[in-house]
């Protein structure tokens, strides 16, 4: 245990591995204060530079440049009112409200100091949670990686902010797009249309880079310049953090819970985990109608909901390859490139990686503090940067850096495709995230679907009589029914008020 | 681009009806009653479930809500005057067009000429002005082509303009 922990501080304090933490989390301070520039965007962009490094140094950039773009996405909502990231969008109106009446650093400094803790002990959770879980994922078999990775599926539909059914059939899609190719159980070619470039699949990260990069750049083309950010001087930022830590425990650890929680369910990621803590925090406050007028209680605890999921997202990662949210979607393409393949068994033969991994997640909430105080400070000079000169270098990157995953043209073709769709699909309402975990699933869920429907000879009864089976096969057929249900309440409710209108 | 919900709720539907009949033709794996024919099905029949719910509207009611919820959490900027919605297209699809352009003749032309056409087009398109645009496209590309080829070994067509390095 000890020599382990040894080993992995010195895989941590490696130069390579302190100088990626370093840059990488610079590099997402900065696009994740830009608006419209998601962190998972930041994340996606990086893949190409994770060839090139040691596998340490490789998760260690995902891991601060992530956790760094979801801060740093509260800075224009603080100031502007325009959320930098979408898992900002959740408290962005508490934050201006707060800036606007003439609190800004109270504001900043409670996203950054809440943002820290809510990353450290999102980070602790991850510690104590992943090897258990990993003792039980030893039991695992197909039936139950079938539907743990269908439940991840479904968690990710009900994520979106938006119409169920459309989330689903978003979800769907990524499923279909996942069949194309010939990697499935017999190694038949299906829906290649006699394109070679098809046979080997749809790769997942330009489709990411596509729908969440591309799609960005297409939509910021019609749109106006975002207003100047004001000139202004800050004051202290962490100035009375403490006092704030001490006054409001409670909405902190709940906070804190609800986003390790929802980090931990497969698909459901950061933003959801900043508009559930914040709803929450209005509905048992004993102050709620302060909210919304530049309230801190909120804002703590969305804020540091949002961080702290980010970490636990990496548990089911980690323990079953099924992603967490789309960042750590990312980040297990990464991990199996690097030979890190993600398994229980990655928690006994490669433990001192593991432990590498939870101290630069605490390295980087620590220096997240320094160096979030310094972008807060220098945010209004970056944000001045015209947009005309960011996005057509984006575009450049979205190319360059998908054609590196493989060095073939037909990827840069799937970035553009799939611009396009993302586009479509997020104009009309059908969210993306969830068609990009469809993607990046649809081979596991049919992988397991087949080997099990093989096993049992066609039955369907193994499929639920196994006790960890049937409980995850009950959670994934309520959140496949939750829409309908939430439908039917709706328009009962809705009938109810016309008739006693009426 | 939008689109109303009936029209891509049935396109889904086609969507679905299409998979599942190509997944239907699959060859099996002989000796076995499931093969790689049914995977598609299944996710083709949910496809047309779901093209149909959303050609219905199931749903839509709850997607209004947190749309109104959203708008009332953040700002939008409105843009001052509306310009044509042709104008608008065209704009939109600049960037995956000039990505599809970099496919085909990026290997003949070479990365930095090919890039500085598209940082120059995107960039102008943006309303940037030629002082700020022009620097730019000659800059960026050389950047991206030094760290890309150089740091990353990409192999980066070098064609009418190899670099240096």
């Amino acid at each position: 245990m000890l020599a382990t922990l040894l080993e992995a501080f010195r895989l941590v304090l490696a130069p390579d591995v302190l100088l990626a933490i370093l840059l990488a989390s610079i590099y997402g301070l900065v696009v994740g204060s830009l608006p419209g520039l998601s962190a998972t965007m930041a994340t996606a962009l990086l893949v190409p530079v994770t060839f090139y490094l040691s596998p340490i140094a490789a998760v260690a950039t995902i891991i601060a440049a992530s956790a760094m773009a979801i801060f740093s996405g509260d800075i224009p909502g603080c100031l502007l009112r325009i959320p930098g990231t979408p898992a900002s969008a959740a408290y962005t109106d508490e934050a201006y409200a707060m800036t606007r009446k003439g609190e800004p650093e109270l504001a900043l400094g409670i996203c950054v100091w809440f943002s820290a803790i809510g990353g450290i002990i999102g980070t602790l959770s991850l510690i104590a949670l992943a090897p258990p879980l990993a003792e039980m994922a030893l039991n695992f078999s197909t039936f139950e990686y079938f539907w743990l990775a269908f439940l991840g599926l479904m968690c990710a539909t009900m994520v979106a902010r938006a119409n169920p059914v459309k989330a689903i059939a978003s979800m769907l899609l990524g499923l279909l797009v996942s069949c194309i190719g010939i990697e499935n159980p017999a190694g038949t070619p299906r829906f290649t249309f006699g394109s070679t470039d098809l046979l080997g699949g749809i790769e997942v990260i330009p489709a990411l880079v596509g729908v969440f990069a591309l799609a960005e750049v297409m939509r910021n083309m019609t749109e106006p310049e975002p207003p100047k950010m004001p000139r202004r001087k800050f004051g202290s930022i962490l100035k009375g953090m403490w006092k704030l830590t001490r006054e409001y425990p409670w909405p902190q650890v709940r906070g804190n819970i609800v986003g390790i929680i929802i980090g931990v369910l497969p698909g459901a990621g950061a933003d959801m985990a900043a508009w559930v803590s914040y709803s929450m925090s209005k509905r048992f406050s004993r102050t709620p109608e302060k909210f919304g007028t530049g309230h801190p209680e909120g804002l703590i605890e969305a804020g540091a909901s949002n961080n702290a999921s980010l970490a636990s997202g990496w548990v089911p990662s980690l323990l079953f390859g099924i992603p967490g949210d789309t960042i750590t979607a990312i980040a297990i393409g990464v991990l199996y490139m690097k030979g890190l393949n993600p398994g229980p068994s990655l928690f006994t033969d490669r433990a001192s990686s593991m432990y590498a991994l939870y101290i630069i997640f605490i390295i980087a909430n620590i220096i997240m503090i320094p160096l979030g105080i310094v972008m807060i400070r220098m945010a209004s000079k970056l944000l001045s940067a015209p947009r005309a000169s960011i996005m057509p270098v984006i575009v450049l990157l979205c190319g360059v850096g998908s054609f590196a995953t493989g060095n073939n043209l037909f990827l840069i073709v799937t970035v553009a495709a799939f611009g396009v769709i993302g586009f479509v699909m997020e104009r009309n309402g059908y969210p993306v995230a969830a068609m990009v975990l469809g993607i990046v699933m649809g081979t596991m869920v049919e992988q397991n679907f087949i080997t099990s429907l093989i096993k049992s000879d066609g039955s369907i009864w193994p499929f639920f009589s196994r006790p960890v089976a049937a409980i995850l096969a009950f959670f994934t057929i309520a959140a496949l029914l939750w829409p309908v249900a939430y439908w039917l309440w709706g328009t009962m409710r809705r009938t109810k008020v016309v008739a006693q209108r009426g | 681009m939008f689109i109303s919900d009936k029209i891509t709720g049935t396109a889904l539907v086609a969507l679905g009806a299409a998979a599942t009949y190509g997944g239907s033709l699959l060859p099996p794996v002989p000796g076995q009653q499931v093969g790689p024919n049914v995977f598609p099905m299944v996710v083709g029949v949910g496809l047309m479930l779901c093209g149909a719910m959303i050609a219905f509207g199931i749903g839509s009611v709850l997607e209004q809500e947190a749309e109104a919820d959203l708008a009332a959490h953040s700002d939008k900027v409105e843009p001052a005057t509306k310009p044509s919605p042709l104008v608008n297209a065209a704009k939109t699809l600049l960037p995956p067009a000039l990505l599809l352009a970099y496919v085909f003749v990026g290997d003949r032309l070479g990365f930095v000429p090919t890039a500085f056409a598209i940082v120059l087009a995107i960039s102008l398109a943006m309303g940037a002005r030629l002082k700020l645009a022009l620097p730019l496209a000659l800059i960026a590309p050389v950047l991206v082509h030094l760290i890309f080829l150089k740091l990353l070994r990409v192999p980066l067509p070098p064609g009418l303009l190899p670099m240096p390095w």
